[in-house]
């Protein structure tokens, strides 16, 4: 008894609880529509079809099943994703850096630093990507931008977080300017630059994706507008949503991974 | 001598911080100034067509922004149309969401042993990127109206629902939860029942981790709004139209539809911003 | 005791105004002289508001005096920190948390230049010294707070400062906890001959501690009395229980400007 108790209070217990209800709940929907469409499969497939649709062997594009060809796909858009998302981290976490050593820098960017978080930046994709004329810079360039804010104002945060007693101490120590950033801050910013990544990455990704869709050059998003239009099995569609789903949820966790690894201490006593 | 050294430093001392006395106004007013210089420097390279040799571009591409201003003007009416349906999804959504995510946030609160995996689900949720919710739910979304204008905008609204619910349900649980040490006892020792410390003590306190989760989920869910319209059946709306518009080439008005979608954004926020203002003035 | 004694920090008319956020002008403190020796326990005591803290911060140079000055070692503050000679104590263990307990201690002598091996010599020295060995490689946030406030007295102590400046160390303390380290301290000090600089409001911490209370009262923030303590050391607790003890303790009541605090 005390054992499945035990089990069952535990915060995996209940995801997990949820998860099922959510697949229960998934399948009672599956099995309606499938009785009252006329094309079940465009509203509200069964899971197993997607999953059965994963590993058939049928060739869905020119001479790929439909893992490999969302695979690929996927490869493509990732690698643009992570590109777009390094550049936009580093240059956040430089800006942040540079508007902590300068309060003059701090008051000039400050403001536009919110501004271009108000900006739906993904709305200006297409000009992007007219003005670049590339569709990978335009990716890149887009997951860069919308990376660029979560970094730079957590990092900042993380930045002021620090107590004036350790500058007090620090400075009783008489530290250089350059021990008080490599000792103090930016240790201090670490968790917080990893909040910013946690909202950043899957945002990266989704950029990517939506890029894809403006031009039919291979990637994720691309393959989706291509399955929409019933150019191939609309499982095949049904696989993208999970496996962008899925992604954007891996993603973060494997941040927090990573979080974990980096700063120890973090870790729950 | 060294008295005579001392008695310089002090009078230093004294001018430095009559220096920094001075600042103090010119402090307040650089924060205002600094940007606004910034600004000017930038329009001006914008204008001298600087910017278009930077990026390679022309002012076909790139239109001036005085150009950019004109259209806006001239086509003043159609912009008015397409903002009122980004606004309005935006808004729903983000009123629905909003409600719904405190919901889950209240039940998980009260219910902690099954909700928060509810929760820990929602917050996945918040990482599915939006071009894979949006077309799901135009096809769910078929038979909800005859009207594709309404059936369209059924389906945007409901993925800036979503968006918005995952992002209040996480930040509102927290308000929930992480209160003062002491007043859960306090209230445990007035034998208070669960609705009340729910109502004097769960709620308020969580008001400002509201304000946290709109700060996100206001420019969140105009951003959503957008995204939603590339997919939607009907064509309406800022983000549809910027890209309508580029399909066509036709540039400068692309331009005034992002110029429209920045205001949005600036514009929800300074309404955010003026609310918490007032609501959040007893907190401090 | 016959020798002459060093004088280590000198004060002479110095006080501290500033000026409030209406921009009227808050002495702080006003006309202190004091002259403390080498290897002298101090305590500067006072009810909150007399300008204990900024006495300190003035010694420590975190605060410039706005009249007179100080003197320490012959030199200005800010030499002295230069040469870094000072450890502080702050009310709160400001440790760091990403560091280990070790690494906590480690730091000061990071960013003096120790070798590696010294760092880490010392630090285990310091740690044992405080009764932490055994918690070297814990991360702050698993100590309690009287463990936190070790680490950060074998911090302190690390450097090897000729002048130690504590600021209501253990104030946030439990009764019990407080107790056992106003013991390690002075066994600390005696051990290691430093000049201790220690703020408190807790009348029996200062006068179990001291060889000489500083009082100060507030509005305007001066020094009202200096304070002899002249029990024997080493000091056990059970000093507490003498009569001469509760004398010593009444005397300074007594000696605040203004009677009753």
């Amino acid at each position: 008894m005390k054992k499945i108790k035990a089990i069952t209070g535990t915060k995996w217990f209940s995801s997990f609880l949820w998860i099922v209800l959510l697949i229960i709940a998934w399948e009672v929907g599956a099995m309606v529509v499938a009785a009252t469409k006329r094309t079940p499969e465009n509203i509200l497939p069964h899971l197993y079809q997607i999953i059965a649709a994963a590993f058939s062997g049928k060739k869905v594009t020119g001479d790929m099943t439909a893992v490999q060809a969302v695979l690929s796909s996927a490869g493509l858009t990732l690698i643009r994703a992570l590109l777009g998302f390094i550049i936009g981290a580093v240059i956040g976490f430089l800006f942040a850096l540079l508007m902590k050593m300068s309060g003059m820098v701090e008051k000039i960017l400050f403001p536009y630093l919110m501004l271009i978080q108000l900006i739906p930046v993904l709305g200006i994709a297409p000009i992007i990507l007219a003005i670049t004329g590339d569709i990978n810079i335009s990716r890149v360039i887009i997951a860069a931008i919308l990376s660029f804010y979560p970094v730079a104002a957590n990092t900042l945060a993380g930045f002021k977080s620090v107590e004036q007693e350790k500058y007090d101490l620090m400075f009783i120590y008489a530290a250089k300017r350059r021990s008080l950033y490599t000792k103090v801050l930016i240790p201090a910013s670490l968790p917080y630059l990893f909040t910013g990544f946690k909202i950043a990455a899957p945002m990266a990704v989704t950029a990517s994706i939506l890029v894809d869709t403006l031009q039919g050059d291979g990637g994720l998003g691309c393959l989706l507008s291509q399955s929409l239009k019933h150019a191939m099995s609309i499982h095949v569609f049904w696989l993208i949503v999970f496996f962008s789903a899925f992604l954007g949820i891996v993603i973060s966790k494997v941040i927090g991974l990573i979080e974990v690894g980096i700063a120890p201490w973090r870790r729950r006593v | 001598m060294e008295r005579e050294v001392r008695l310089q430093k002090i009078g230093r001392r004294k001018t430095l911080r009559q220096r920094a006395k001075e600042n103090r106004k010119w402090q307040k007013a650089s924060t205002i100034v600094l940007p606004v210089i910034l600004g000017v420097i930038l329009v001006g390279l914008w204008q001298g067509q600087v910017l278009h040799g930077w990026f390679h571009t022309d002012t076909f591409t790139l239109p001036l922004l005085d150009k950019i201003g004109g259209i806006m003007f001239d086509i003043k009416d159609k912009i008015l149309i397409n903002t009122l349906s980004t606004v309005s999804v935006a808004f729903i959504g983000l009123l629905v969401g909003s409600l719904l995510g405190y919901l889950v946030a209240v039940l998980a609160a009260m219910f902690p042993k099954i909700g928060m995996g509810g929760l820990s689900v929602i917050g996945a949720f918040a990482s599915i990127p939006v071009v894979a919710l949006a077309p799901v739910l135009n096809n769910w979304t078929k038979d909800v109206s005859s009207q594709a204008s309404i059936r369209s905008m059924v389906s945007k609204i409901i993925v800036v629902t979503l968006i918005c619910a995952a992002d209040m349900g996480l930040n509102a649980y927290r308000g929930l939860t992480e209160i003062k040490p002491f007043s859960e006892d306090l209230m445990a020792i007035y034998a208070a029942p669960k609705r009340t410390v729910l109502w004097k003590l769960r709620l308020p306190n969580s008001l400002p981790y509201v304000f946290t989760a709109l700060k996100v989920s206001v420019p969140a869910s105009i951003m959503t709004a957008i995204v939603s319209e590339y997919f939607a059946e009907y064509i309406t709306g800022v983000g549809r139209q910027i890209r309508e518009n580029i399909v066509l080439a036709q540039y400068s008005t692309a331009w005034a539809y992002i110029a429209t979608a920045c205001l949005i954004g600036v514009i929800s926020y300074v309404i955010l911003m003026a609310l918490q203002s007032i609501l959040l003035r007893r907190y401090h | 005791m016959g020798v002459e004694r060093e004088i280590e920090i000198k004060t002479r008319n110095m006080g501290v105004t500033f000026k409030d956020n209406e921009d009227n002008d808050v002495q702080a403190l006003t006309n202190v002289n004091l002259e403390i020796y080498k290897g002298e326990f101090i305590a500067l005591l006072g009810p909150s508001g007399c300008g204990k803290t900024t006495l300190l911060r003035c010694v420590a140079d975190l605060q410039k005096p706005t009249e007179g000055d100080v003197h320490i070692q012959g030199m200005t503050p800010k030499e002295v920190r230069l040469q870094q000679k000072f450890g502080f104590v702050f009310q709160q263990p400001v440790l760091f948390d990403w560091r280990t307990v070790k690494k906590n201690v480690e730091l000061p002598m990071e960013i003096m230049g120790y070798s590696k091996g010294e760092r880490s010599d010392r630090a285990d020295e310091m740690l044992e010294m405080v009764g932490l060995k055994d918690f070297a490689n814990h991360y702050p946030k698993q100590l309690s707070g009287g463990m936190q406030q070790r680490a950060n007295i074998a911090r302190a102590f690390g450097l090897d400062p000729d002048i130690l400046l504590m600021d209501e160390p253990f104030s946030a303390l439990d009764e019990f906890t407080k107790e056992k380290l106003h013991e390690d301290l002075l066994r600390i000090w005696r051990a290691t001959n430093k000049t201790i600089l220690f703020v408190t409001h807790n009348i029996q911490e200062g006068v179990f501690l001291s060889d000489r209370i500083c009082v100060l009262s507030p509005h305007p923030g001066r020094l009202s009395a200096i304070v002899d303590v002249d029990l024997d050391r080493p000091r056990a607790l059970e000093v507490k229980e003498s009569a001469h003890f509760n004398e010593l303790v009444a005397k300074v009541r007594n000696s605040f400007e203004g009677g009753s605090v």
